[in-house]
């Protein structure tokens, strides 16, 4: 079995690469041509454009991670590592230098979604491997009440599972994309009996708040940013105008209301 | 059970006991080894846990519970899974090349079993070692070497059948309906349980406090930066072993058999001894983390030579020829200017038995200096001396054997955490105990793993062991409880001693305000022995360890002896090692003259030479073990070693003692150099061959006598092919007709490499239990069925009274303390200090100086109560931490620093907050001698008025540095007869530290 898992080491170093590189991008910034730093120019277009394909990979992680369709989550996650680095990277360089425009909080999310990342790979690991031993709950007695609702709760899963998906276990399942996607109310409610199954068990509440949220706090910020990215690129494909807010506008739009 | 699937016909499963589980830890040592995890990564983890309420310890060895209903499982993202599960066996299985690490497992585990790789960030989880399996292994590694047999592997439906044949019940712990297939089975009421008595609660897992400084994120997170070396981390392929090597372990008094598994020339795993008739394989997680000295970053690998100002610490390399010229040089200057009994040697039991008893023993003879010793003068010498006059010879006759010791129907353990220095042995005797259905109690000032399991608690005020015991042997002999037979026929001087007893008025009553024990629970605790069908008393440092160390081991002594347990199977006095009867010894004629008596028998008694130049110089020592942190009373040890002319350190790692040395040389140990393992409890010697080299340019000690030796015209004696030390040990160690027997041909022999001794030839059988009715003691007169002159025990006599009168006291042993205790007590005072000669003790050959002493009354200006006045209230204990660490050597391992990271001070919560102190926090503890710091850990199983410190903690140690407990002993209490050191019983004061 090979893991070809990035280490603390090179998560490091990416990341400082990727720093290092939009620090260097303002700092030149004033000595390149201007159409490196007028916003929406051909160039900073293009290279928006770029960095949106790259951040699609994560997407594609995701998508792939769930959907059943890779035989290697690993390196998925590996290239959306990566290309999320080198996306955010575009992304600043896309910004033309512009962090006072509504836009810029996009660019904010990416460096929060890095940040986040790196904290969990490299400190978020430990107290992940610290938890082990840590928690009493399953060694206590819960109440009666906890305990039948429980017993409820199997009972109506396993009557969910019969109609979304007859073959599987419930002991061993949980619903993913596909599910998602084929019966979306079935698998809406089966998850939410398994989230209620968790709180009672108590074990995220047992875990630190940073050990425990942090993975939520990445998932919808990424969403966040994904919402961002098409309100972005709706408004300046058809309110060019709204969005030049008065000045030229320099990239590819569809109509210029808004002017 | 309250399941909700169907459970799998195959289904596998751990079954763990909590009744015989001691909290060692060995199971995670096993752990880390097969599956290559390094520092914070677990598949499973012993946890401790006390309550505040009760007094007791409860141990939870945590893995995956392989649910029918895995909560990680269901929690994994990922699809397909990175965590399966076995429609057949049930195992829960995570596939590491498919996880991406979310930790949404280990969030989502709530029995927090599910492990996580922090350097590789993935999941890592017990699968009930499948690999090991497949390769050929019955069961997994941890139920492997458990030293209790606490764990055990099979098929679930099997494993429950067994528990419900031994009539054990498991716990319940689906409390989510998960349905966990780990079997935990309950603790066991104690005997005493209906009657009145100190009882050792038996705690429960949940609901419990856990130690705060076992976990301390800033103490985990130091480990966790080292880099494990070798073969930790390394893939399954490259460190599954070709060949077995089998051999001993050779750390602690337990002296496990181990087998040394390589692949090619690299030792890659360290397990038990499966073909051992006696322990089976089982060891604790020292044998284990050996694995990790072999292989430790930390060792020395060059010889050194100071640059620096003593304890600065600067070195320069340089080449073995050059420092032993060099030594060389020196020591013949310091010979010329004082004689060559200014030449001091001291010699650790970390050095082994050959080097100590061997290599240095005809260095010194040749060289002509008395003034070598070991650690005995700490640990052990006082029961030898005791052994010495009552029985003739060193140690019980009995065995760790079911026919022996494994028939007792009373274990009484005085002093002796016998759980935690040997694990191993303690797990045989709790399993006896449980099978047998057998009693025990224990008595401690301290609720400690031993007593944890013991019917019994009696938590007695340190130091005043003597007063239980005289109290006990007067409610017998007063109720003629005695075996009259046996005295009237084994023992010479009884009626002499018996009419002491009864006229001293030593009763129970008189025991109850010095020992704390009430009158009742005395009286019954001797009547349990009196009556039982074979009592074992054990008794160990907290006997030793004091200045009535000698007469409290002859008070047990005698208890055992009066009730018939001496001299038969099931009944017996231990105390700690047997002793083995090895002896190399120069020819008379190369033996260098001593002119000069030994300065004293303890190296605790040398620093004055060292300093004052009294009663005569001591200008060299060579230092074997790291004095400047075992020897007591610090401060002035280091003044010593700072006014030496030369100080050579031979040693594994650098510590406080390398910082002072003139030179440091590299040593090996274990099976880098081939040795024998300790003397032990069972009289077995373990053999342990050469099977690696040592890291760099290190030497096996053995080499580094031979080449000094060499350089002073020894050669002749000790001889070049003495470096092989199978060599050694065959032509110059086993002179003695008890052990003459016991070759290398014989102890390779059998696959387990040991033999017990005696054995005169190498044909003799070995005796399970000596001194038998009838039966006569080897190496004795025809008739004498104990190896005194007379052929029986010996507990008083016109001979013996004359050596005590040398020294101002009596052969009877009349009552007495330390003079550092929270009650009058009376207590020894010397007649001459460690700069005078003194007097030459009769109870050591070569001649050896010691004081006089007296047993003074308790004075209201006395010097305990002084120190009450000062605001010293609380009496401060010392002794081994845990299973895991021995003295220093295992603190330079990541995984035994793991597993017991910071010096920590056991005190009672009622104290604690008395002084406003909490667990986990820092703590000052001072007393007359010395202060240092140390992490509480607050804890109901110590005496309300005492805390506990250990030992084996040094300022230079690399992962967690404390100063040494030994800055608040103190080197002037010592046992005139023994020389052993008081470490048991001195007043502190205890507040929280300074930040």
């Amino acid at each position: 079995m090979v893991r070809h898992d990035i280490s603390d080491a090179r998560l490091l170093a990416l990341t400082g690469g990727a720093v290092a590189a939009i620090f260097a991008w303002f700092a030149v910034r004033p000595l390149l041509p201007e159409a490196w730093r007028v916003p929406g120019s051909p160039e900073l277009y293009l290279t928006g454009i770029a960095g949106v394909a790259l951040l699609l990979v994560p997407v594609a992680f995701v998508l792939m991670k769930r959907g059943g369709r890779s035989a290697n989550p690993l390196g998925w996650f590996n290239a959306h590592v990566a290309c999320s680095l080198a996306g955010m990277v575009l992304i600043a360089v896309h910004s033309g230098g512009f962090l006072r425009r509504p836009p810029a909080l996009l660019l904010l999310a990416l460096v929060a979604l890095a940040v986040l990342g790196v904290w969990a790979r490299v400190r978020g690991s430990r107290r992940m491997a610290a938890t082990f031993s840590t928690k009493a709950p399953a060694f206590r007695v819960p109440d009666s009440a906890t305990r039948d609702r429980l017993k409820q709760i199997i009972a109506e899963k396993r009557r969910l599972l019969q109609l979304l998906d007859p073959q599987a276990a419930e002991g061993t399942f949980s619903a993913n994309l596909p599910h998602f996607i084929r019966h979306p109310r079935l698998a809406m409610a089966y998850r939410r009996l398994s989230r209620e199954e968790t709180l009672l068990l108590g074990t995220r509440q047992a875990v630190s708040a940073a050990q425990a949220w942090w993975r939520p706090l990445h998932m919808a910020l990424a969403w966040l940013f994904v919402a961002g990215i098409a309100v972005h690129v709706i408004t300046v494909t058809f309110f060019a105008g709204y969005v030049a807010d008065g000045g030229p506008i320099t990239w590819w739009h569809i109509t210029a209301w808004g002017k | 059970m309250d399941t909700v699937n169907r459970e799998p016909a195959e289904r596998l499963a751990l079954l763990i006991d909590l009744e015989r589980c001691t909290g060692c830890k060995s199971c995670e040592a096993a752990c880390k080894q097969e599956h290559g995890l390094g520092p914070g990564e677990y598949r499973n983890k012993v946890v401790w846990a006390s309550a505040l309420e009760e007094e007791g310890l409860a141990f939870l060895t945590l893995t995956c519970q392989h649910c029918e209903r895995p909560a990680c499982l269901r929690a994994c993202p990922v699809n397909p899974k990175a965590i399966t599960k076995d429609a057949v066996t049930g195992i829960v299985r995570v596939d590491e090349s498919r996880c991406t690490g979310c930790g949404e497992c280990v969030i989502a585990c709530p029995y927090s079993a599910m492990g996580y790789d922090p350097k590789g960030h993935h999941a890592v989880k017990c699968n009930l070692c499948e690999e090991r399996r497949a390769e050929g292994a019955a069961t997994t590694a941890c139920a492997s070497v458990c030293p209790t047999q606490a764990i055990r592997f099979g098929k679930r439906t099997e494993l429950l059948a067994e528990a419900a044949a031994e009539g054990r019940a498991p716990r319940d712990q689906d409390h989510f309906l998960l349905g966990p297939a780990t079997i935990y089975l309950e603790r066991l009421p104690s005997l005493d349980a209906a009657t009145t008595g100190r009882i050792p609660a038996r705690i429960q897992p949940q609901d419990t406090r856990r130690p705060v400084f076992m976990d301390a994120r800033d103490s985990q997170a130091t480990v966790m930066k080292s880099v494990p070396a070798f073969p930790y981390g390394s893939p399954r392929e490259e460190v599954t072993a070709d060949r077995v090597v089998p051999g001993g372990c050779n750390i602690c008094f337990n002296c496990c058999s181990v087998n040394f598994h390589f692949k090619g020339d690299e030792l890659v795993r360290i397990t038990g001894n499966d073909n051992d008739p006696l322990l089976k394989g089982r060891v604790c997680a020292k044998s284990q983390l050996t694995l990790q000295l072999y292989h430790s970053e930390h060792r020395l690998r060059h010889p050194l030579k100071r640059v620096g100002a003593r304890g600065e610490n600067r070195f320069e390399r340089i080449s073995w020829d050059q420092a032993l010229d060099e030594i060389a040089e020196k020591l013949k200057k310091v010979r010329d200017d004082y004689g060559p009994e200014a030449l001091a040697m001291f010699i650790g039991t970390r050095t082994g038995t050959l080097d100590g008893r061997g290599y240095t023993r005809l260095f010194a003879q040749m060289w002509g200096t008395p003034n070598k010793d070991g650690t005995d003068p700490f640990c052990g010498a006082a029961k030898s001396v005791a052994f010495e006059l009552t029985q003739g010879r060193v140690g019980s006759g009995n065995s760790y054997t079911p026919g022996d010791i494994g028939s007792a129907s009373l274990y009484v353990y005085i002093g002796d955490n016998q759980a935690e220095t040997r694990p191993v042995y303690f797990g045989m005797v709790n399993d006896w105990r449980i099978r047998n259905n057998a009693k025990m109690v224990a008595v401690d000032p301290r609720l400690t793993v031993t007593a944890s399991k013991a019917d019994r608690w009696l938590a007695i005020r340190s130091g005043t062991d003597m007063a239980l015991g005289l109290a006990m042997c007067q409610h017998i002999l007063r109720n003629n409880l005695h075996d009259a037979r046996f005295c009237s026929d084994w023992i010479l001087g009884f009626e002499k001693w018996r009419d002491f007893i009864l006229e001293r008025g030593y009763t129970p009553e008189w025991a109850e305000p010095i020992t704390g024990i009430p009158a009742a629970e005395t009286r019954r605790l001797a009547e349990e022995i009196a009556a039982a069908d074979g009592c074992v008393i054990f008794a160990s440092r907290g006997i030793n360890q004091h200045t009535n160390g000698t007469q409290t081991n002859r008070v047990l002594m005698f208890l055992a002896a009066i009730t018939g347990n001496w001299g038969r199977r099931g009944g017996a006095y231990f105390n700690m090692t047997h002793g083995s009867p090895i002896r190399a010894n120069a020819p008379q004629h190369r033996r260098a003259k001593i002119n000069r008596q030994k300065v004293r028998r303890s190296p605790a008694g040398w620093t004055d030479a060292m300093l004052h130049g009294k009663p005569y110089p001591l200008r060299a020592l060579i230092a074997c073990n790291n004095p400047l942190a075992q020897w007591p009373g610090q401060d002035k040890v280091r003044a010593a070693f700072e006014a030496l002319d030369l100080l050579v350190h031979i040693e594994l790692f650098p510590n406080e003692t390398s910082a002072y040395a003139d030179y440091v040389l590299p040593a090996a140990t274990g099976i880098e150099k081939g040795e024998i393992g300790r003397s032990n409890d069972d009289r077995r010697i373990v053999w342990i061959d050469k099977m690696i080299e040592p890291p760099g340019e290190a030497k096996a000690d053995g080499w580094i006598w031979i080449e000094l030796g060499k350089r002073l015209g020894f050669e002749d004696v000790l001889q070049e092919r003495y470096k092989d030390t199978q060599v050694f040990w065959d032509e110059a160690c086993i002179g003695s007709p008890l052990i003459r027997g016991c070759t290398q041909e014989r102890l390779h022999s059998v696959p387990w490499r040991w033999v017990r001794h005696p054995v005169a030839s190498e044909d003799a059988p070995e005796i399970e239990t000596l001194y038998l009715e009838g039966t006569t003691a080897p190496g004795a007169p025809p008739g004498h069925r104990f190896p005194t002159a007379s052929g029986k025990l010996e507990f008083w006599t016109d001979e013996i009274e004359s050596k005590f009168q040398v020294l101002g006291l009596s052969a009877l042993p009349e009552f007495y303390s330390e003079r550092e205790q929270l009650v009058d007590l009376p207590y020894l005072e010397f007649e001459h200090n460690d700069s005078d000669a003194g007097v030459i003790s009769p109870f050591y050959e070569p001649a050896t100086g010691t004081s006089r002493a007296r047993i003074v009354s308790p004075a209201e200006a006395g010097c305990g109560a002084q120190l009450r006045a000062q605001g010293f209230d609380t009496q401060l204990l010392t002794g081994r931490p845990s299973a895991a660490h021995f003295h220093s050597m295992t603190h330079y391992l990541w995984q035994a620093e793991e597993m017991w990271p910071d010096l920590f001070c056991q005190i009672h919560p009622d104290k604690a907050t008395a002084l406003g102190i909490s667990d986990g926090e820092k703590v000052h503890i001072e007393t007359d001698h010395g202060a240092i710091d140390a992490v509480a850990w607050i804890n109901t199983g110590i005496r309300p008025d005492a805390v506990f410190v250990p030992i084996g903690w040094g300022e230079r140690q690399p992962y967690h540095p404390w100063r040494s407990v030994n800055f608040l002993t103190d080197k002037t209490q010592r046992d005139p007869v023994s020389d052993q050191t008081n470490l048991k019983s001195l007043l502190c004061r205890v507040s929280r530290a300074a930040n």
